[in-house]
């Protein structure tokens, strides 16, 4: 499937709405993905005035989300899409829900800093999971990169990428929920920025689950295959068929 | 269809606002009788300019005949009779000194069934030019090119205008009968279920030409395809038994009427 097929009907309205579509996507896609690399400028620098400067932020990715809405229903009421168009208003629904969800969980790392500076930022920046947590967010951040990018191709081919990727984001979340539990009975004075540490590692995961929903929606837009109840195993076979 | 019947007749004609809008027409309390049975009943609405307006409703639901009212087409009708005031950009319709002639050059029509004459293609466009006394060869062949082109149909006939219009496809034909009306430059274009005769392809093609044609006139158009207002049309209007039920903006008309009776309309929830 390409792009341009979704610009080739005889009604230039469905072009047009469509094109938008896709535009509105990439657009909200993009202030995502600004809104997290201010999020990872923050964690790094315990920076709290971009923290907060990220939390501002959301609002104007909520809006995106409901701006989307408005299209879809507008596209569904009017002009009656079916077939490839149809499954593409059904992936930008879903798509722009993950993407709104994202930007609720790195609203929760920008918290993290803002709550830290509160606290001792240049020594809680020291516990363990931290460096995971910037290591996980990095991963997530390209992950959202390459889902972003086949979207805008129209072309599921890096669904297995986004696959492993997710992967090595679900051992490293693994190793650092170990790493804080330790610390937990170690340090249970610490208990508070730990659990701090804790709440933000879950968010980061998070980001990299809905990166992976929205290859999912893609799959769905390019293959007309659901894939969401696929276990690992059927999931892998079916992509290295595509 | 009955099922309707049981719902009170709110009437939100006259709510809609069109403040940022030229008007074409204005119906004022316009009733319409059929010997003594009331067809249209106080019909009142401002129809803008440049724009697509559609009227949806079950059959007898008085969307043909209030149409037929915009070129007097129901005075070929002998038991009609009338009330209330049209104003086509503030001339009233229905005065005595109106030119009937005159007005139906203004507001074209475009039938059902496709209508060509059986004459050449080029003889079909330029049909009205003729009837105005129009002889300049370059005016007759400058205007079919711009109608054909208008009509979207010049690049599949260029080559041929001098075949009969009777060998050209339905959709063809629909759109050649575009052409012929918009050929003497009306001011309001009538539909009147322009594609239910036509296949889905044509009739695509027929809407898309319907969503350009709007830039230079106003258009009002009837259809029984409830999709095909929703697609092409920028205002509508529900009719039920004569009386105006809601007319908006298609957009909140096809997400979120206002009155329940036209919500059970459009969604299909008549039984």
């Amino acid at each position: 499937m390409q792009k341009k097929e979704f610009s080739s009907h005889i009604s230039n309205q469905l072009n047009r709405n469509l094109e938008e579509l896709f535009n509105h996507i990439l657009e909200m896609g993009g202030m995502v993905e600004n809104q997290l690399d201010m999020a990872l400028s923050a964690l790094g620098n315990s920076d709290i005035k971009i923290a907060k400067e990220v939390v501002r932020f959301d609002k104007s990715i909520n809006q995106a989300e409901m701006e989307i809405d408005r299209l879809c229903i507008r596209v569904l009421a009017r002009q009656q899409p079916t077939a490839s168009d149809l499954r593409l208003i059904l992936a930008t629904i879903r798509i722009a829900i993950d993407l709104e969800r994202m930007g609720d969980e790195i609203c929760k790392l920008a918290k993290l800093v803002i709550k830290f500076h509160k606290n001792e930022p240049c020594v809680c920046a020291n516990y363990a999971g931290y460096a995971e947590l910037v290591d996980i967010t990095t991963r997530s951040r390209e992950m959202l990169k390459t889902t972003l990018n086949a979207f805008a191709r129209v072309s599921a081919e890096d669904a297995m990428s986004i696959l492993d990727q997710e992967e090595v984001v679900d051992n490293v979340y693994a190793k650092a929920c170990k790493d804080v539990t330790e610390q937990f009975k170690k340090n249970p004075e610490n208990v508070e920025c730990l659990l701090e540490v804790m709440t933000a590692l879950r968010a980061s995961e998070r980001l990299s689950d809905h990166a992976l929903n929205i290859m999912e929606s893609i799959i769905y837009l390019v293959q007309g295959k659901d894939v969401r109840n696929m276990d690992q195993e059927r999931l892998t076979k079916f992509l290295e068929k595509l | 269809m009955a099922g309707l019947k049981k719902f009170s007749m709110e009437s939100s004609s006259n709510k809609l606002k069109l403040e940022n809008e030229e008007i074409a027409i204005e119906v004022k309390d316009w009733n319409l009788y059929y010997g003594s049975k009331q067809a249209l009943k106080g019909i009142s609405m401002k129809l803008p300019e440049n724009r697509v307006t559609a009227f949806i409703g079950p059959s007898g639901c008085g969307k043909s005949t209030l149409l037929r009212c915009f070129n007097r087409m129901n005075d070929l009708i002998d038991s009609v009779s009338v009330e209330g005031e049209i104003l086509l950009h503030d001339e009233d319709v229905y005065s005595k000194h109106m030119d009937v002639s005159a007005l139906r050059r203004r507001v074209g029509m475009v039938f059902q069934k496709p209508n060509p004459f059986p004459k050449s293609i080029f003889e079909n466009v330029c049909y009205g030019l003729r009837l105005q006394n129009v002889r300049d060869k370059q005016v007759l062949n400058e205007t079919v090119e711009w109608a054909l082109r208008g009509a979207n149909l010049w690049e599949e006939v260029k080559d041929r205008l001098d075949d009969n219009a009777l060998s050209l496809s339905g959709g063809q034909q629909q759109r050649l009968c575009i052409a012929r009306a918009i050929a003497i430059k009306p001011e309001v274009l009538l539909l009147d279920e322009p594609t239910s005769a036509l296949d889905p392809i044509s009739t695509l093609a027929v809407e898309e030409l319907i969503f350009e044609l709007k830039k230079e006139f106003t258009i009002l158009i009837v259809t029984h395809n409830m999709q095909q207002a929703a697609r092409v049309s920028d205002y509508t209007a529900f009719m039920y038994m004569g009386d105006m039920v809601e007319y908006t903006d298609t957009d909140s008309l096809f997400t979120n009427p206002k009155l329940k009776q036209t919500e059970d309309y459009i969604s299909g929830r008549y039984g």
